[in-house]
């Protein structure tokens, strides 16, 4: 009796000793990330029978398990991933909006000035310092979007930088997660009851941590085992073989890293932006957001060269020379190279290039050219949809597309079937441009020709020159080649207007340059010089030009323009300030970028929201978890009184044991 | 709920954090007093706002024009209204020459006194602006547009440039008149012909002689030529035409009736005796320079002249060929005080779009101060009192009891 007595205490001192022990790890793992409460399970001994009763005979601990609900932890791995891509993703655009909003200002701010200082020399022409300022404002902007792309081109990098790290440390956590799964192998191997809490802790701790970086999905042996699997079911970690995230350079684009899962014998490719998690947002922002918005101001920066370059084009420098370019020509062969990279596992060696015909109609979109069926069949990345280029040509085929670009074929090949080529038509635009003009006097302010009506006319209707490709061809052809054009144009029968145009010097009888009729309401587009020689000018004649009769008919004459004075052309090259260019004419340039950055914007707070909500989704999941697992200091301090006068208790028990066996032993003496 | 120790710190980290951010956003958009800073503060309304921007910087472009504008049609309204004083000071002075009572002195004086305004006008219509370009040689500023020649007439030597500045989307306003629209095509005043008298014993005067019929016209002989003869009879007209062929024959000529032929209309003054012939050859315009020298020409002659009767007819020539020349520049000035009263209404509208735009940007882009500081203060309050509830109830722990 007394044996069992002193039993009962001393079981009731080891229980509450354990006890102690678990309260006080529970109280230093109070900061441990990852920690999940422990608790002595505690159980009565089954009693001894004495006659016919039990008489109890103690305690003991049967488990120390820890308050782990593995519903709530998956809830709350699920949403650390999303907190991750959303967090990160919010992060980048929100880099973006701001380098859109300060750099992509300085654009518009130099665009601004450039088109002031231009404007200036419409008004001056002959201002030789108006001039100059052009140019140092030309070179101010095209240093802007150098500098803008140097941004993106950092951000990038820093993506892809990012994408490495995270890539070795899902590979860490790999081989660390494998190791555990030994362990935890090895100690189940062995007759122990109980759980290694700390283990499992620390496995799932690793577990949270790779959840930020992608999706993870776990799956439990019955020995303990865990198969780690990301993404949309890629096994990471297959019992105790961990497997590991490589980083590769990207194909035909070294710079779109891709990622490869490396196990002791294989290597796969898996797709980076379904991962999920932070991962994921890094591709998805490096692949989508910032390549849309580089596009964008390449194909900004293109238009913005291309259009001034081709008003310079059409007007007279002071020297009476044709306008040279004043940014980089759009359609240089480095750059008509630059925008078509084939993959490395093209068959043949076919070489080919894209030039730009329209800006106008030219998208922000990638194209894939992949010869299929004998056909080249172009496919835009972005929305799929195909369309037939033709048959290859051998070297120098032009194959025109419906997008302001043409895909050349640049050398002989051979092309093997299945090859593909993939084309960004706007790509290094806003890097390689420069200001190619170096002398103010070399801005072609003046027009080469215009157009005088005679006094004597006497009907509405006007001749315009439309276009300008050779402006001084065109000078010599008014002027000595002709001495001066005539345009006439009379009703020759009803609603029919004819024109004829004949050098001044030699009017009819004498064999006109050229003649033609239009009808009432419309008008005729005549290219001079006409075929079979190219066309340096265009005119546009329109109106009811009815005239007095067959031989007083409305005279317009054609002549020489150029003068240091005329700032014409000036003119016209401000007014492109105003005019609607990229989206099929739509768009103003500032337009343009105001689109851009709004875009930018809006997905930026977008994602913010985003971000916010996941934020909230993962601190309920956080506290619902917590709630189950988590330490709470004032109910550790509780416990601890309780399982010290638990002790003192059990000690007392032994004493009064003790006592009792003093007193029996006191009996017979 | 049970909550643990570690998600209380979590959560208050995590609360005063967002606060004091809250905090820390609503400083930046007080110290720029800017509500949206980057396009992600409204990404709904940035296009809106891009667009405002763009279109002050389009309206700032054509105040810019305006001025500029203004400024060169302002000098050349300055210039006109001087020239109209110039011809007004040459006709006095012809007005004041046809007078018998002259000496032949007296009217060398006078024509002196017209050739010094000749040469101010000359000056006037070589002016130059601010940046020493002429303002009447169109497009080539730099060569000076009129130049007297040994025998006293002008030459125009710039072009017919008209330079255009923009001053709104759709308008562009011209910034000069070409010297040779101002000073060079003044309507003649007989019409399209001008008359060269060879004898004329009657005072018989060209009223007027206009092409009615250019259709007819251009098929005629050329160079377009026509010789008059009075006579035998005392009703006979014949009209030759450069060729020598008798386009108009009449034995019937009434004083004052239209001559018509080869698309021409004529009509004299004055009653023709036989024997008076003159000739008419294509003049549709006449130089202001012309006309003056006409007129210097007429006052020296004076004296030398014995056709009283043609010395009549040519100082009427004159006389209303000096005020067409007038009229042609008060129209020149017209033209630019339109021209400056265009610019006036469109700079009024510019200025009113611009109160708009403003308005509208600031609509988008201002922070409404009131709002913002209230803002401010709440975020400021709910920091504060997340701090203080956090330093409470930190500091309660069973702990502190055992």
């Amino acid at each position: 009796m007394t044996v069992s007595l002193y039993q009962s205490g001393v079981s009731g001192l080891l229980a509450a000793q354990q006890q102690l022990a678990t309260t006080g790890h529970n109280i230093a793992n109070v900061n441990t990330e990852g920690y999940n409460r422990q608790r002595a399970e505690q159980n009565a001994s089954v009693g001894q029978v004495s006659g016919s009763n039990y008489i109890g005979a103690g305690t003991y601990i049967q488990d120390i398990t820890r308050i782990y609900d593995q519903f709530s932890y998956k809830e709350q791995l699920i949403n650390q991933s999303n907190l991750g891509s959303a967090d990160s993703l919010h992060a980048r655009l929100t880099q973006l909006d701001q380098v859109m909003s300060t750099s992509g200002n300085a654009v518009a701010t130099s665009l601004e000035q450039f088109y002031q200082a231009l404007n200036g020399v419409a008004d001056n022409p002959n201002d030789s310092g108006l001039r100059s300022i052009v140019l140092t404002q030309a070179q101010t902007l095209s240093n802007d979007f150098n500098e803008l792309n140097n941004n993106f081109e950092q951000m990038a990098k820093s993506v892809n930088g990012e994408i490495e790290q995270v890539a070795s440390k899902i590979s860490e956590i790999s081989v660390e997660l494998a190791k555990i799964n030994e362990t935890i192998l090895h100690s189940q191997g062995s007759n122990q009851a109980g759980q290694p809490n700390d283990l499992l802790d620390k496995r799932d701790q690793l577990i949270s941590e790779l959840s930020k970086y992608t999706r993870v999905n776990t799956i439990v042996d019955p020995n303990g085992v865990m198969t780690v699997m990301v993404g949309q079911g890629t096994t990471l970690v297959a019992g105790i073989t961990p497997l590991t995230i490589e980083v590769k350079a990207g194909d035909p684009d070294a710079l779109q890293t891709e990622l490869r899962l490396v196990g002791p014998n294989s290597s796969v490719a898996i797709a980076g932006d379904k991962l999920g998690g932070s991962l994921a947002a890094s591709f998805e922002f490096r692949d989508e957001h910032l390549s849309k918005t580089r596009s964008e101001m390449d194909r900004l920066a293109m238009a913005i060269s291309a259009t001034l370059n081709d008003s310079q084009a059409s007007g007279l420098d002071l020297n009476a020379k044709q306008g040279a370019n004043i940014f980089t020509d759009i359609n240089t062969t480095a750059m008509q190279q630059g925008r078509v990279s084939a993959p490395s596992s093209n068959g043949g060696s076919l070489v080919s290039q894209v030039n730009i015909t329209d800006v106008s109609l030219l998208p922000t979109d990638q194209f894939e050219v992949r010869l299929t069926g004998g056909n080249f069949i172009m496919t835009n990345l972005t929305n799929q949809t195909t369309t037939n280029l033709g048959a290859p040509g051998g070297a120098g085929t032009v194959h025109a597309t419906p997008f302001g670009f043409e895909f050349i074929e640049v050398n002989a090949g051979p092309i093997s079937a299945d090859d593909s080529f993939i084309i960004t038509p706007t790509k290094n635009s806003a890097a390689l441009m420069d200001v190619t003009l170096t002398d103010g006097s070399a801005i072609a302010a003046s027009t080469a020709v215009e157009v005088t009506p005679s006094t004597n006319n006497v009907s509405d209707g006007k001749i315009d020159i439309t276009s300008v490709s050779d402006p001084e061809a065109a000078r010599t052809y008014t002027t000595v080649t002709n001495s001066g054009l005539t345009v006439d144009v009379y009703e020759s029968a009803a609603n029919t207007f004819t024109y004829r145009v004949y050098n001044s010097a030699t009017p009819p009888p004498a064999a006109p340059i050229t003649t033609g009729t239009y009808a009432s309401g419309g008008s005729a587009t005549v290219d001079l010089p006409p075929l079979p020689l190219v066309a340096a000018f265009q005119i546009q004649i329109s109106g009811d030009l009815v005239g007095s009769g067959t031989n007083a008919r409305e005279t317009f004459t054609i002549g020489d323009a150029f003068g240091v004075g005329n700032g014409n052309n000036a003119v016209a090259m401000a007014k492109t300030q105003e005019q609607g260019v990229t989206d099929g004419n739509k768009e103003t340039f500032s337009q343009s970028l105001g689109t851009t950055t709004a875009k930018v914007g809006s997905k930026a707070s977008n994602a913010e929201l985003v971000a916010d909500t996941a934020q909230a989704l993962y601190t309920q999941a956080y506290n619902r978890n917590q709630a189950t697992s988590g330490v709470n200091l004032d109910e550790e301090a509780a416990n601890l009184l309780r399982f010290q006068q638990a002790y003192q208790a059990a000690s007392q028990i032994i004493s009064t044991a003790n006592t009792i066996f003093d007193t029996i032993l006191a009996a017979i003496r | 709920m049970r909550v643990s120790t570690a998600q209380f710190y979590r959560q208050s980290a995590l609360q005063m954090s967002s606060k004091s951010s809250d905090v820390n956003e609503q400083m930046a958009y007080l110290s720029s007093g800017k509500r949206v800073l980057t396009a992600k503060d409204d990404a709904v309304q940035f296009g809106t706002l891009a667009g405002y921007k763009e279109s002050l910087v389009n309206i700032e472009k054509y105040q810019r024009n305006i001025t500029q504008a203004v400024s060169h049609n302002s000098l050349q309204e300055i210039v006109f209204a001087d020239a109209e004083n110039i011809l007004n000071n040459i006709r006095d002075v012809m007005l004041q020459a046809n007078n018998g009572a002259m000496s032949d002195e007296d009217l060398q004086t006078l024509a002196k006194q017209t050739r010094n305004s000749f040469e101010q006008l000359l000056d006037l219509a070589n002016s130059q602006n601010a940046n020493g370009a002429y303002i009447f040689s169109g497009y080539q500023t730099e060569q000076q547009p009129f130049s007297q020649q040994s025998d006293g007439s002008v030459n125009y030597s710039g072009d017919t440039g008209v330079r255009e500045l923009q001053v709104a989307k759709n308008i562009k306003i011209a910034t000069n008149q070409t010297g040779d629209a101002a000073f060079m095509t003044v309507t003649n005043a007989i019409g399209d012909f001008s008359a060269n008298y060879t004898t004329n014993t009657s005072g018989v005067a060209v009223e007027s002689a206009n092409v009615t019929n250019r259709n007819t016209y251009n098929t005629s002989a050329m160079p377009h030529d026509y010789t008059f003869t009075f006579g035998p009879g005392a009703a006979d007209l014949n009209v030759l035409d450069s060729g020598g062929a008798n386009v108009f024959a009449t034995a019937t000529y009434v004083a004052g009736q239209t001559i018509s032929f080869d698309g021409i209309d004529v009509t004299l003054s004055g009653n023709p005796l036989p024997g008076d012939s003159f000739t008419i050859s294509e003049q549709e315009e006449i130089s202001v320079f012309a006309t003056i020298n006409d007129a210097i020409a007429w006052m020296e002659q004076s004296s030398v002249s014995t056709n009283q009767e043609q010395h009549q007819v040519d100082y009427n020539t004159v006389l209303t060929q000096l005020n067409s020349a007038m009229s042609h520049i008060t129209s020149r000035r017209v033209d630019s005080g339109i021209r400056l009263q265009v610019l006036d209404s469109q700079e009024n509208r510019h200025l009113d779009a611009e109160l708009s735009l403003t308005s509208g940007k600031a609509n988008i882009e201002d922070l409404d101060f009131a709002k913002a500081i209230a803002e401010f203060e709440q975020s400021k309050i709910a920091l504060q009192a997340s701090q203080q509830t956090f330093s409470k109830v930190q500091g309660l722990s069973l702990f502190n009891y055992i």
